[in-house]
């Protein structure tokens, strides 16, 4: 505990030195690092803890950016004041379609999910209040100071990068996180032993589109332009998607992992090889499919077992499959 | 002539040992019963013989072939047949279908639609019903009729009367001998003792997975048998 | 007048979204698997037709179809041996969805660097053109072909599962994949061929599709989407639903685009998001 305090301290110490650590381009190419980071994690907390695999996160991406590009024009405020609406307007949303959606299983809210991002793309491009397809420009950066604006966004990211991971772990050792993991590993037994599985489900789904909501407004500000075909690209989920596949699904450091991976190997294939973004995605979707096959869990929790690694231990770890055939399931029946 | 032999077979579900360095045999056209408690590793046992548990040591010989690494599927073509517990019936298919199933296999014999039919003519009425709209004494019948049509050398059943009313078991007991009549060796899995001593030439008592007593059935006594059964 | 034939038009590329269905709900019934790469397939499928087409000008692009299905089956056999058995027994069913969210993303780029992003389409030359008239309505002769092709698809394919053996040995296997072993079937063998059949299928689906509109390698999506929405519209596992949710959708898209030309398939999301609303007793599933 005292270790992982330490680390997060110096960590948090190298967040605040960044700017004058790294160049111009360093600091752009760590902030996207760190908002993905958060996005991949927000989908994570879905995903490995609550067992619901969501196609249309990106949907809040999108949400929150708009959100954050028409509220701040609208009333003429510096868009840092205004980012909190952008995670507000997400868990908002997230409630509403919550009903609907949790009434499916598995694939199907996948799906359900991507089909209702996909709705509001096609309702936000046909908008002209929101610009249409052409999108929206961030009229109130004129609010912004330009020469620190950089710095600020690295550093806002950097806040929520290290503040999904230190609040993921705190929540993970609370006994909410506990009824959790219990519930993904036992819906019968957890809900029998009095876990409220549905609201765990639901507060899980609504904290994690309000994060992905904050970080997509980060990312989008960073561009001062807003369009729907880039805010709600299926690309994000996909993202969000292979670095948790890579890393680790249910692990608070796979994700960490899979960043890595992701923009270690986007580094190498597109700048020092010279592929185009789609060979790019091919190679990462072919790492992310080995992976599945080898190790259902992703990277880390071999690594984890294989050298005894501790990072960010929350006390329980992910279950691994138990090795019994389908038939024998009912252990307690043997004849 | 030995059909099944098994030496010093032990199997697990992953860490957890359920059958320990067991030895069994079953002589062609011979009938076998095997009883012990709940728990007692009997089904562990009939599911690890025919391939569905992969966690297996030891060595299994059926027919005179080793088979103790022989996926389920070619086992099941070699004529060593289940009806397993609980009888698991495709429930989508009709009683006809499920039989048919059995099929698959392609092995020849006796038994063939019409003659699982005579054996039990209440399926015959009810062969494009669902197996859920029967009795639970007639989807033991499918059951059954299921493993008899591959054809097998040697049927291993399952808890055939767990559940049933007590006509009903008489119904199916008495089936048996007509089983038997074709040749087909058996292994009756049972928790009656009685009744599994009453139709079968040899008894196998299992406890905490290994065999307590193996005798045959006219010798046993209650005493030793209840002394196998609960071990004490 | 002029709505009455958008519906009946509707109806007609409804019968095609209940083929695009169809394989989707095969392989979920049988497997329990949503396969998301389902529209790449049925993309990489028109794209093979295309090219075949390129290749052979002399053959009327119809019989395209031929290697394209046997083709689509051989591909979808290799997928489920290759990759998808290996999961396919994972206690956790988020691995199969994942696995196969991973093949499409790799699928949908490898047809962009390969293919190109351009816009495609297959010309029937006159075919596409053609219409006949009836009750006063005009209607095209080619989506008429392919209503009629759709229902004889689903006609053989009901046949195949409920008369045939194979379709019994698939129906049991669906039912309990262990159980059947002890008969001598191999499930893993069972699933091969099913994809195979579901990819074939798909393939007829993608190609009908690519006569009627044209396509792009990010077209998956949108395939995706509505095999999907017919799927649950049809109430899952059911194939003549599947037929209903399609012709549902194919009507709802076509009004939709008679009312707000540039909609594309918002009013069939829009649709189906409303039926889950208001019907979810009949999306809960069933088996096939």
């Amino acid at each position: 505990m005292k270790g992982i305090a330490i680390s997060y301290a110096v960590t948090a110490a190298l967040l605040v030195a960044g700017p004058w650590l790294l160049g111009e381009g360093g600091l752009r190419f760590a902030t996207e690092c760190l908002l993905i980071l958060a996005m991949a994690q927000m989908w994570n907390l879905l995903a490995g803890y609550a067992g619901l695999v969501s196609f249309g996160h990106q949907v809040f991406v999108g949400i929150g950016a708009y959100g954050l590009f028409l509220i701040s024009d609208t009333l003429d405020l510096s868009p840092y004041w205004v980012l909190p609406i952008a995670p507000l307007a997400c868990a908002v949303v997230a409630s509403v379609i919550a009903l609907p959606l949790f009434r499916l299983r598995e694939a199907y809210f996948s799906i359900a999910m991507w089909v209702f991002s996909e709705i509001v793309a096609a309702l936000v491009t046909k908008a002209a209040w929101l610009g249409g397809s052409a999108g929206l420009p961030l009229r109130s950066s004129r609010l912004l100071d330009l020469d620190w604006f950089e710095p600020v966004l690295f550093w806002i990211a950097g806040g929520l990068a290290l503040g999904t991971i230190g609040g993921l772990f705190l929540l993970m050792r609370s006994g909410f996180g506990l009824g959790l993991m219990s519930v993904r590993d036992n819906d019968l037994a957890a809900m029998s032993v009095g876990v409220d599985v549905q609201r765990n489900r639901f507060i899980v789904f609504v904290l994690s589109a309000a994060g992905c909501g904050l970080a997509g407004a980060v990312s989008f500000l960073g561009n001062l332009y807003v369009s729907p075909a880039a805010a709600f690209d299926v690309n994000w989920v996909v993202y969000m998607m292979f670095i948790v596949m890579i890393g680790g699904i249910g692990t608070l450091e796979g994700p960490i992992i899979g960043t890595v991976i992701f923009f270690g190997l986007r580094e190498l294939i597109t700048d020092q090889l010279g592929y185009s973004a789609g060979w790019y995605l091919v190679a990462l979707g072919t790492v992310a499919v080995i992976v599945m096959l080898w190790s259902p869990r992703g990277l880390w929790p071999p690594l984890r077992d294989r050298f005894g690694l501790k990072l960010l231990g929350v006390g329980r770890t992910a279950p691994t499959a138990p090795d019994v055939p389908p038939l024998a399931g009912k252990v307690g029946q043997l004849g | 002539m030995t059909l099944l032999e098994v030496e010093d077979l032990n199997v697990f579900y992953g860490d957890l040992q359920a059958i320990f360095g067991l030895a069994f045999s079953v002589a062609e056209r011979e009938s076998v019963a095997l009883v012990g408690a709940n728990g007692a590793g009997k089904t562990t046992f009939l599911r690890a013989l025919v391939g569905l548990i992969d966690g297996k040591q030891g060595r299994v010989r059926f027919d005179g072939r080793d088979i103790q690494d022989t996926p389920a599927e070619h086992i099941a073509r070699l004529g060593l047949g289940m009806v397993p517990e609980g009888r698991m019936l495709f429930d989508t298919l009709s009683v006809e279908e499920n039989l048919l199933m059995g099929q698959v296999s392609r092995r020849s014999g006796a038994w063939t639609l019409p003659r699982v039919f005579d054996l039990f003519p209440a399926l015959e009425e009810r062969r494009n019903h669902l197996p859920r709209q029967l009795s639970g004494g007639q989807q033991q019948m499918v059951a059954i009729g299921r493993a008899l049509m591959c054809n097998p050398r040697l049927l291993l059943c399952d808890e055939i009367s767990l559940g049933l009313a007590p006509v009903m078991v008489e119904q199916i007991y008495g089936a048996f001998k007509n089983i038997r009549k074709e040749g087909t060796a058996l292994v009756l899995v049972e928790q009656d003792v009685k009744r599994a001593a009453g139709a079968t030439d040899r008894i196998y008592c299992l406890l905490k997975g290994r065999v307590s007593l193996t005798a045959n059935a006219g010798d046993v006594s209650v005493t030793e048998l209840t002394q196998a059964y609960f071990g004490m | 007048m002029a709505w009455i034939e958008t519906l009946v038009n509707g109806a007609l590329l409804g019968g095609l979204y209940g083929l695009l269905g169809i394989g989707l709900a095969l392989v979920f019934g049988v497997m329990r698997l949503v396969n998301i790469a389902h529209g790449e397939f049925m993309v990489l499928a028109a794209y093979l037709a295309v090219i075949l087409v390129g290749l052979f000008p002399q053959v009327h692009p119809l019989f395209v179809l031929i290697p394209v299905v046997i083709a689509a089956f051989g591909v979808g056999y290799l997928y489920q041996a290759v990759i998808m058995n290996r999961v396919a027994r994972a206690p956790d069913p988020l691995a199969p969805l994942l696995l196969t969210f991973g093949v499409s993303i790799v699928l949908r780029n490898l047809m962009v660097e390969v293919f190109g992003a351009d816009v495609r389409g297959l010309q029937l030359g006159e075919l596409s053109r053609a219409s006949i008239r009836l009750f006063g309505l005009s209607i095209g002769v080619m989506p008429l072909l392919t209503l009629v092709a759709a229902v004889l698809l689903f006609l053989l394919l009901q046949w195949a599962l409920k008369r045939t053996s194979f379709g019994r040995i698939v129906r049991a296997t669906a039912d309990r994949r262990d159980i059947v072993r002890l008969f001598g079937v191999k499930p893993d063998l069972v699933y091969n061929y099913v994809m195979g059949l579901s990819l074939a299928l798909g393939a007829i689906g993608g190609v009908l599709l690519a006569v009627r509109s044209s396509f792009t390698p990010f077209s998956g999506v949108e395939r995706l989407l509505i095999a999907f929405e017919v799927v649950v519209l049809g109430g899952i596992g059911s194939f003549w639903g599947a037929l209903l949710g399609g012709i549902v959708l194919g009507m709802a898209q076509l009004a939709g685009l008679k009312w707000d030309a540039n909609a594309g398939l918002l009013y069939a999301h829009l649709l189906f998001f409303v039926m889950l609303l208001i019907r979810p007793a009949g999306l809960v599933a069933s088996r096939a």
